[in-house]
């Protein structure tokens, strides 16, 4: 473990981007997933530790807009999942998300995580990116260039690059993420899998989300988490349910592409072959649910 | 001013059964409670070991050079400062090691001013080694040409066990139908929450005071002087408050006297604390073993033989793990009446982690097995000859008075109340038909009921000399109490228990009974918490050393009151006329009369209880505990066919108790009991690849959280134990034993599958049901 020569927790965006800017920094939100990689030795301080709890404006969940293609919800780096568990305009309007954020870790884990930590953690088993990768969202990444806050937006399903890897750069930090409202006629449904109902990693994550229109799926966005070096989109899955009338033909096929799509390892937590025989179970369940409903 | 006592009355009345809280659990609730591992001594250093990290290995060299040189350290030592010095029963292992045989091997130790600083400086240590082919399981461990793991143990063999009664080869002839299975039985550990700690100091007389978790204070002297190389009278042990044992202290474990080493040599008090990867990776595990159990019945449904060939492995070192066919085996020759007993057990050096003894010794992995085949039996005679489940249970059920093979001697056996009672309460046979209907249909979701049994000793187990334990009782001039006894509290609920005899003899409330039982210096001696003993044992002593102070006041107020002293009665604080409880005098006042007069009379007796128990012995022939007991748990599942997932959703327990002495005690330990064996059954696995653990964290070794916890339905069968206090027996350690093979029955019933080898995890019946189905189709 190295040193940690100075330690700094600024109010303002412009401060905390200065300070990234000038030099090697370790940025700590919740610390849920920092603190463990540090004790764990698998990563070490570097010479300034940056709080960013307490930057004002990076801790707000917002809707502007309708449901009609104009709308966006923008959610800040630093809510945590416990707020985005009990937000009403998110149960509303994305309600995939609170499913996952009812499924992450405990309720003390919940009240410290965030959102902005889940996503840059990048983990393939990172609950929260599954939604995210669902609704299409997009990382809102900033950083100080010439005197003035620069921002730049990547999609989601770019921003992975490896495990615990992301497009991020040393001097940006990510203080949004952001998506289209759904419109009014749009399903999304999560699930994961774990040995423990309760304050489990996850063997494998499934979401998925569009436009049902009597019986069709349109603009659907399936993502997997833990079956592969990144969270994933499931490029064959979504192609065999776009635009179908949803039935069990096209639900066999859709749970055979999905296990095409993933390309699990064995580790100590499950085999490739559970992890591959879940993901067809649950595209089977999720789209069951999709038409129970 | 004297008070007037006439026209008071002081009914009858009984503390045994009640629900007593635990004196300390409010201070444990509110985190007020000191531990072992938050004390800190004026002075004092903190140790840290450096762990080999490697299963077998030769140690080339050890430049401590480095870690000498940080500012901070006040000592490193390494074998080398230790030679000679020995530990465990066997003599096979040491504080510090010349030779690496498995992961955790202590190589060399730090004292520094900090954690911090102790554990930089183990960094700074250089090992050079040279890896040894080594040995991962007990069959390997065997072969010819297998690596020698300890030198005074050739061809790796370590314990052996046999026990052989009747003809087997006449047995089996007789037999209608006949079970083989081998099962296998994972490596969990213990999980307490308070990782393993001692803080070792020396006086200037060369007297060691260690401030330990262990759970046999007065053995425990015994075993680690050895270790240290002076005589056990001089070892003063102390117990705070321990955050959980289970078993995994009741032997001396090579970071204690590493702390007293370094306490020694620096002439300070040193700390060692695990933290959490260190206590995966260094704690004692359950025994691990490989049970090859055969079991004959007839077409009535009468057994006719068990035999068992049971292969362990040791790992590098020998603890308590090992030692478990000693229980194992009064299970498999006194579970249900078997005529016939063919049981052998070896245990085989390895390079892996090593055992301890853990809640269940033996009995959580042989009754895994046994249950199942008496369970496949119902099955079978069932399907051929539509014989009852429960029928064929109570057909090889004891009775009261039965005596076993290895002559555990059943005086109150109540086993047939236990299955007609947990059977009838949770609807056992018509549900198990209807289940099994089910299991043929469609559908992803399946429900399974199944019932397990089990007896275990419930009256001490005399495998030391002595199971026997002292208590000192005094009374002061205000009637408090203080008992000063030998058994040792690591959170089990003596302190309750102890205060409720107390005061049922005394009556005296039981908050003004004080107990004195964490210093060996103080406390007379006890074998140990173990066994499920304790209740039973200190209980008896309790009792027994309040009735001798009973008996004095009683004589002194009869000369008073001019009664005799049967007359008399002490109730509610005072001394009172049995007939009608007609009050004499108050308690103090009669404690204090009879202290100061010229003669005085003051209150100060002791007892030591030993059990009517007969040693165990090298034929395994023997009564062995002063009582037994047996319970039967119906486990209710639900198992999803696709994940595999398996959820518990009740568990009906029957339990012969005895006698109700603590009702929430009593129930407490069920619960957690019960815990145990859940995560034994559906989650927890140390998972090893070499000899190195894979999943050192919570992260990864899956103890069972709160929402797992199924519904619990509790019957006490209370069969008034004549040996016993008030006629409790020991119970502590059946709720552990019975509920996974209850589980794995009940998945059985739901799935048609056997899970011969635990845990039950998801991924594990996901497969089995999934190859089953290709198979079948
Ligand atoms: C007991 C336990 C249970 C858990 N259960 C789950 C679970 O069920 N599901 C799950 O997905 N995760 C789980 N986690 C992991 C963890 O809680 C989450 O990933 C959490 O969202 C991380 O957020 P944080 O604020 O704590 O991040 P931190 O630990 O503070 O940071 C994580 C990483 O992201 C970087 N970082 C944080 N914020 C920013 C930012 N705005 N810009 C740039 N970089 C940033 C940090 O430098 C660090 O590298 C669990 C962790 C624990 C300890």
């Amino acid at each position: 473990m190295s040193e940690i020569e100075r330690y700094i927790a600024p109010k303002k965006l412009d401060d905390a981007l200065e300070a990234l800017a000038g030099g090697p920094v370790t940025i700590v939100a919740g610390a849920t997933d920092l603190t463990p990689q540090i004790t764990g030795g698998k990563l070490s301080y570097k010479a300034t530790l940056m709080n960013i709890q307490h930057i004002e404006g990076l801790n707000a969940v917002t809707k502007k807009g309708g449901t009609k293609k104009d709308g966006k919800i923008r959610i800040g780096a630093l809510v945590t999942v416990s707020e985005i568990r009990g937000n009403h305009m998110l149960k509303n309007h994305a309600g995939i998300l609170c499913q996952a954020a009812d499924h992450f870790a405990s309720e003390q884990i919940r009240n410290a995580a965030t959102i902005g930590g889940n996503i840059c953690n990048a983990s393939p088993a990172g609950d929260m990116i599954i939604p995210f990768l669902a609704l299409g969202a997009s990382a809102e990444l900033a950083r100080w260039q010439d005197g003035s806050i620069e921002t730049r937006s990547v999609p989601l399903d770019e921003f992975f690059t490896g495990p615990g890897r992301n497009m991020a750069r040393d001097d940006e930090l990510l203080t949004a993420v952001t998506f289209d409202v759904p419109p009014e006629n749009s399903i999304g449904l999560f699930r994961k899998s774990g040995p423990r109902p309760a304050l489990e990693i996850s063997t494998v994550s499934m979401g998925i989300s569009g436009e049902l229109t009597e019986g069709t799926l349109k603009n659907v966005r399936v993502a997997f988490g833990a079956v592969g070096p990144t969270a994933l989109r499931g490029k064959l899955t979504e192609a065999a349910l776009e635009g179908k009338i949803l039935n069990q033909e096209v639900i066999q096929a859709a749970a055979l592409a999905a296990r095409k799509d993933v390309s699990p390892i064995d580790d100590i937590r499950a085999t490739k072959w559970y992890r591959t025989h879940l993901i067809g179970v649950f595209t089977e369940e999720l789209l069951n649910n999709v038409c129970q409903n | 001013m004297a008070e007037n006592v006439a026209f008071k009355h002081i009914e009858k009345t009984s503390m045994i059964g009640k629900r007593i809280k635990k004196p300390d659990a409010p201070a444990k609730a509110i985190g007020k409670t000191r531990y072992i591992n938050d004390m800190v001594l004026p002075q004092m250093l903190y140790g840290k070991i450096l762990h080999a990290g490697r299963p077998h290995a030769e140690i080339i060299s050890i430049d401590t050079s480095e870690a000498e040189k940080l500012a901070g350290v006040h000592l490193v030592i390494t074998a080398k400062d230790t030679p000679d010095l020995k530990l465990g029963f066997v003599k096979d292992n040491a504080p510090l090691k010349s030779k690496v045989l498995c992961e955790r091997d202590e190589v060399a130790a730090v004292a520094a001013i900090s954690e911090a600083i102790a554990a930089a400086a183990i960094k700074l240590i250089k090992v050079s080694y040279k890896d040894l082919p080594g040995v991962f399981s007990a069959e390997e461990g065997l072969k010819a040409d297998a690596p020698q793991i300890q030198e005074n143990f050739p061809g790796n063999k370590s314990l052996k066990f046999e026990f052989k009664h009747g003809d087997l080869a006449e047995a089996e002839a007789g037999s209608d139908i006949i079970l083989d299975h081998v099962f296998n039985v994972h490596y969990v550990t213990h999980c307490c929450m308070g990782t393993s700690c001692a803080i070792a100091d020396f006086d200037h007389n060369g007297k060691l005071t260690i401030y330990s978790q262990t759970q046999y204070p007065y053995n425990y002297k015994m075993d680690l002087a050895p270790a240290l190389g002076i005589d056990p009278g001089d070892i003063r042990v102390i117990q705070p408050t321990t955050g959980g044992s289970f078993g995994a202290k009741l032997d001396v474990y090579p970071y204690e006297p590493v702390a007293a080493i370094l306490a020694r040599k620096t002439g300070r008090p040193v700390k060692v604390l695990f933290d959490r990867e260190e206590e995966f990776i260094n704690s004692p595990t359950r025994q691990p073993a490989a049970i090859h159990l055969r079991t004959g019945c007839t077409s009535d449904g009468i057994l006719t033989f068990r035999s068992a060939d049971v292969l362990m492995d040791n790992g590098a070192y020998t603890s308590w793990g090992p030692t478990v066919p000693v229980i194992m085996m009064r299970t498999v020759s006194g579970h249900y009446r078997v005529p016939v007993i063919d049981f052998k057990a070896q245990a085989v050096y390895s390079n892996n982690a090593y055992a301890g003894s853990f809640r269940g010794y033996g009995n959580v992995q042989m009754t895994y097995a046994t249950a199942q085949h008496m369970d496949m039996f119902a099955e079978e005679l069932s399907e051929k000859y539509g014989m009852d489940p429960i029928e064929f249970h109570l057909k090889n059920a004891q009775k009261s008075g039965e005596v076993t093979p290895q002559k555990s001697y059943l005086r109150e056996c109540v086993l047939a109340e236990c299955l007609t009672t947990a059977a009838e309460a949770s609807d056992y046979v018509n549900k198990h038909k209807s289940y099994t209907e089910a299991r043929a249909q469609e559908g992803r979701y399946k429900r399974g009921i199944g019932l397990a049994s089990s007896i275990h000793n419930a009256g001490g187990a005399k495998i030391h000399k002595s199971d026997g334990c002292g208590t000192i009782l005094k009374m002061d001039d205000y009637a408090r109490v203080t008992v000063i006894t030998g058994a040792s509290e690591i959170g089990q609920g003596i302190d309750a228990v102890i205060s409720q005899i107390v005061s049922e003899e005394l009556g005296v409330p039981p908050e003004h009974v004080t107990l004195v039982n964490n210093d060996s210096d103080i406390g007379p001696w006890d074998v140990g918490v173990h066994a499920s003993r304790t209740t039973f044992i200190a209980g008896n002593g309790a009792k027994r050393a309040a009735i001798k102070a009973k008996e004095q006041i009683l004589a002194a107020a009869s000369k008073q009151a001019n009664v005799t002293a049967e007359e008399l009665d002490l109730r509610g604080g005072y001394v009172v006329q049995d007939k009608d409880g007609a009050a004499v005098i108050r308690l103090d006042r009669m404690l204090r009369q009879m202290h100061f007069q010229p003669t005085p009379d003051v209150v100060m007796v002791s007892d030591y209880y030993e059990p009517n128990s007969e040693l165990e012995g090298k034929d395994h022939i023997s009564d062995h505990s002063a009582a037994y007991s047996h319970a039967v748990h119906i486990a209710e599942v639900m198992v999803d066919t696709l994940t595999g997932e398996v959820k518990v959703e009740k568990v009906t327990m029957a339990q012969d108790v005895g006698r109700v002495i603590n009702q929430m005690g009593l129930e407490a330990q069920m619960e957690g009991g019960l815990a145990f064996g859940l995560g034994f059954a559906l989650s927890e696995e140390m998972i090893f690849e070499e000899g190195r653990l894979l999943n050192p964290n919570f992260r990864d070794y899956k103890v069972p959280t709160a929402p797992e916890m199924p519904e619990i339905e509790m019957h006490f069968i209370e069969s008034d134990c004549e040996e016993g206090p008030y006629g409790a027996k020991g119970i502590a350690e059946l709720p552990t034993i019975v509920v996974a093979p209850a589980i794995a029955n009940a998945v059985y019933n739901a799935t048609g599958i056997r899970f011969l080898n635990p845990p039950m995890n998801p991924e594990k019946v996901a497969r089995a049901i999934w190859e089953k189905k290709q198979a079948d189709s």
